[in-house]
């Protein structure tokens, strides 16, 4: 762990050296800041619940998630510095670690920024604390989950643009799965994988503020899977 | 400390690399030299840990590049073709990025950092972003991130691709200085180069090592023996034919006779012939041609013994020569 914290330092730096991700976070945070007040109509509405608030979370990480993980590997290949990456003295997994937790520590900071909404109105109503809890760790799970095939999406682009579209295509794909099992004639053991993959099914009870492990479960598994697949294409191309 | 042996590197159908065998002392600055596509930067990255190789091994600073690849890219300090450089980033803040990297601990740190900004001339450039250098200083910066773990071999992919002048011998100047106590491996198509940097030279061609040594045992080699540039006074007049008789002649390589009119010798009647010949391995060549032409009653006006230029050495190893040479061992 502290061999890859000067990687995933320099993750961080390179985010906070470019102006890309202050406009992501300012845009996300005045996205977010008028969806809460506006959209949702939130005083008039006259429910104690941040329920609706979270609810587009989801969406939200389809654009934001790739604008996070795109400039990754596909630019590092693109500038050449991928060569010095893979040849520092670090294993592929290590890398795709801090690639990992880079974009996935910004995430955080910018969810730490839109706390203030729910603390604002929370003395205004009866809010379970509890509930707002849930569903904060509940998008960092699903922000990681992600954030890891929005990687792969960068491992196998050699532009940013790419990476971004095939990333967001990725989460499109992975968040809607579960729509198909709604329509008719689709099997019920088939309805039930596609349920099983969607990102936005498992999110749905920590919209209700309930933690279940077994959605914790299905969102270390994608972690896991895509990060796999990251390392194993970075050391398929050793080969290659 | 570099051992590679029957190494192949193959991309889907392509082939870079054929077969190459060979290795590398501590303390040598070895050239890889050949035309573009030649397998050069292929056999870099297998050494360097980047790529694995496709047939073969290679062993660098005692770990297998296949079995311990982050061993071998400890030992290794590299600097790929393009130089691997974060533009964002200031000199200062990308070397403490690889210091970091490279497992330095922080104590130390900032002390490697100054060696290596001060070992490649970057004091001035410490806190310029790195977007905003010129190609020489970026090139510099490559540099310095390579040697800042006191590497104890340094692998250097045309490491002055690109620069001007001046800076091609600072950067030459440089790599000589480290050579002093590190083994180098560098890679260039710029005979000059080698010349001026290399202890031996491998010549690649075609995936092939074409050529191994030092510039004159790879002429040796090549030719079998020494070539003589001489030039011929006499008052009969000579033809080629007669240079057969030279004892432990090779071939004749050229010969004509000089029409300079203006020529005082030719004014007082004698005859001017220029002849260029190689002799058999061994033979010392300028006592045998002195002696033959006192023997024929030719008088030699000059004896020169020829050096080859790198050059020529490498257009006949990696040229139309080569394809010549080869077609005609296959005729």
């Amino acid at each position: 762990m502290r061999r890859i914290y000067p990687l995933v330092k320099k993750e961080l730096a390179v985010f906070f050296n470019s102006p890309i991700a202050y406009v992501l976070g300012a845009a996300f945070i005045v996205f977010m800041s008028v969806w809460f007040f506006f959209l949702l109509r939130f005083p008039a509405r006259n429910v104690a619940s941040l329920r609706g608030y979270f609810e587009i979370i989801p969406m939200v990480f389809i654009i934001l998630i790739p604008a996070l993980t795109m400039r990754g590997w596909a630019e590092e290949r693109k500038l050449g510095t991928a060569e010095l990456l893979l040849t520092l003295p670090y294993r592929e997994v290590h890398l795709v670690a801090a690639k990992f937790l880079g974009p996935f520590l910004f995430l955080c900071i910018l969810m730490a920024l839109t706390l203030p909404l729910p603390l604002t109105v929370l003395p205004l109503g009866n809010f379970e604390t509890g509930e707002i809890l849930g569903e904060y760790i509940g998008i960092l799970f699903l922000g990681a989950a992600a954030l890891s095939i929005g990687q792969f999406s960068s491992v196998l682009s050699t532009n940013q643009v790419s990476a971004f579209l095939l990333g967001a295509g990725a989460l499109i794909f992975f968040t809607l799965i579960h729509y198909a099992a709604e329509a008719s004639g689709v099997p019920s053991f088939l309805a039930a994988v596609l349920r099983y993959l969607s990102l936005d099914y498992h999110f749905d009870s920590f919209r209700k503020g309930v933690l279940d492990t077994r959605d914790i479960a299905y969102f270390l598994f994608i972690c896991a899977v895509f990060q796999y697949l990251s390392v194993k294409t970075l050391v398929f191309r050793k080969w290659s | 400390m570099i051992e590679a042996e029957n190494l192949g590197k193959s991309y889907g159908s392509f082939t870079a690399v054929k077969d190459a065998s060979f290795r590398v002392s501590p303390g040598e600055i070895v050239g890889l030299l050949g035309p573009n596509g030649a397998g050069k930067t292929s056999i870099m990255k297998i050494l360097t840990g980047y790529h694995f190789p496709s047939r073969g091994r290679a062993v660098v600073g005692g770990c297998d590049v296949e079995t311990d690849p982050v061993g071998v890219k400890a030992a290794v300090g590299y600097l790929p073709e393009s130089s691997p450089v974060y533009g964002d980033f200031s000199v200062g803040e990308y070397l403490d990025f690889v210091a970091a990297a490279r497992g330095i601990p922080p104590g130390s740190r900032a002390r490697a950092v100054e060696a290596a900004i001060s070992e490649c001339g970057l004091e001035k450039m410490r806190k310029r972003t790195i977007s905003k250098l010129s190609k020489g200083y970026r090139q510099r910066t490559g540099l310095a991130q390579a040697i800042i773990h006191n590497p104890a071999i340094l692998i250097l992919d045309e490491p002055t691709a690109g620069l001007d002048p001046n800076q091609i011998i600072e950067v030459r100047r440089l790599i000589r200085k480290m050579g002093d106590e590190k083994t180098v491996i560098l890679s260039t198509h710029i005979l000059q180069e080698v010349e001026a940097l290399c202890d031996r030279i491998l010549i690649l061609n075609e995936g092939l090592i074409a050529a191994s040594g030092t510039r004159d045992e790879i002429a040796a080699r090549l030719k079998g023996g020494q070539e003589y540039a001489l030039t011929l006074k006499t008052e009969k007049s000579l033809n080629r034919e007669e240079l057969a008789g030279i004892p432990r002649l090779a071939a004749v390589e050229s010969f004509q006779e000089l029409r300079e009119a203006d020529e005082p010798a030719r004014q007082a009647g004698f005859k001017l012939y220029e002849a260029r010949v190689s002799l058999e391995a061994g033979a010392e060549g300028g006592d045998i041609l002195f002696d033959w032409a006192l023997s024929r009653g030719l008088r030699l006006r000059s004896l020169t013994k020829e050096r080859y230029s790198l050059e020529t050495l490498f257009s006949r190893l990696t040229g139309e020569d080569a394809k010549n040479e080869r077609g005609g061992e296959n005729a």
